[in-house]
């Protein structure tokens, strides 16, 4: 897929773009999961995926994104936000607070003792409200002529 | 040569669940042992235009020694151009042809070039069949060209082939 618009080899720029994107993802779900102990969480992880897709938009086309990844951000945006709003709401039906919190020991197989809280689910409304958003600016910016 | 890594991974896994060691040193045994087994099947991979992955493995870090060599000659010789009083250089830009088919290799081959200092990838031909470099001091360009052959594409060809 080259550019029609400018006649440039950027042979470097995509092969080096393609190892690039895989590692930043890979980090970014890292700093998503690391949000609870350590630096990190929903709204940098997710900034640091909207930055993989954006280098791959500065790598190839828009429209090879499309083709490749066919996501409609707004409904990304959307469901992210009901995410968000579910795992706020559920504390009610316990009656508690809005957006309290719940956490227990689960023992899952092949993981073992693992701890389980429900603020992960808020943080991946975060998550995909950040990366919708950010993506959606980005292509309605782009693709103004 | 993917799938003799993948064989050689399973083995590993298989020598784990035999002795009942899962840490990562039964792993590495396993991966031994399972690299002994794959060197001995080696004519085994021969019949599809194969050959044994590990060769390719330790051609691969033979290009890597050759790149760190290459970086402290030529960092060391731009260090005797920046610090000579007469700055005496002759910088131009070359078009190098190069046999690599395709275009991972040619980028490998680009970013070798750039990062030893004193020459530059400026621009990829439109087919990947040519570079054009910028050298900071060629007095011969045909003697860079011939470095450049000798040093990288000559061992991208062998570890790729």
């Amino acid at each position: 897929m080259k550019r029609k618009s400018k006649p440039v080899n950027d042979v470097i720029l995509q092969t080096a773009a393609i190892i690039i994107f895989f590692i930043i993802v890979i980090f970014s779900i890292d700093l998503f999961f690391a949000g609870h102990y350590s630096p990190g969480g929903g709204f940098i992880g997710g900034l640091m995926t909207s930055s993989a897709l954006v280098l791959l938009l500065l790598a190839f086309d828009s429209q090879t994104l499309k083709t490749v990844l066919p996501i409609d951000y707004r409904l990304m945006t959307a469901t992210g936000l009901l995410i968000a709003l579910g795992t706020s709401l559920h504390s009610i039906f316990w009656g508690r607070p809005f957006l309290t919190h719940a956490y227990d020991k689960f023992h899952l197989p092949l993981l073992g003792e693992q701890t389980l809280h429900t603020a992960i689910a808020f943080d991946l409304g975060v998550y995909l409200v950040v990366i919708g958003v950010t993506m959606t600016i980005i292509q309605t910016i782009g693709e103004s002529e | 040569m993917a799938y003799q890594l993948l064989i050689n991974f399973f083995l590993a896994f298989i020598w784990m669940f035999l002795t009942e060691s899962f840490t990562s040193s039964g792993f590495f045994i396993g991966y031994l042992l399972g690299l002994f087994i794959l060197f001995m099947m080696r004519r085994f991979f021969r019949t599809d235009g194969g050959s044994f992955y590990f060769a390719r493995v330790w051609r691969l870090f033979k290009l890597f020694v050759i790149f760190i060599r290459e970086l402290f000659l030529a960092n060391f010789e731009v260090l005797r151009l920046v610090m000579s009083p007469k700055l005496k250089i002759q910088p131009g830009i070359f078009r190098y042809e190069t046999e690599l088919d395709k275009g991972w290799k040619v980028s490998l081959l680009s970013m070798l070039i750039t990062l030893t200092p004193g020459t530059l990838v400026v621009q990829v031909s439109r087919d990947n069949s040519a570079l054009y470099i910028h050298a900071l001091n060629m007095p011969d360009k045909e003697v860079i060209k011939k470095e450049i052959y000798k040093n990288f594409e000559l061992s991208i060809k062998e570890a790729t082939e």
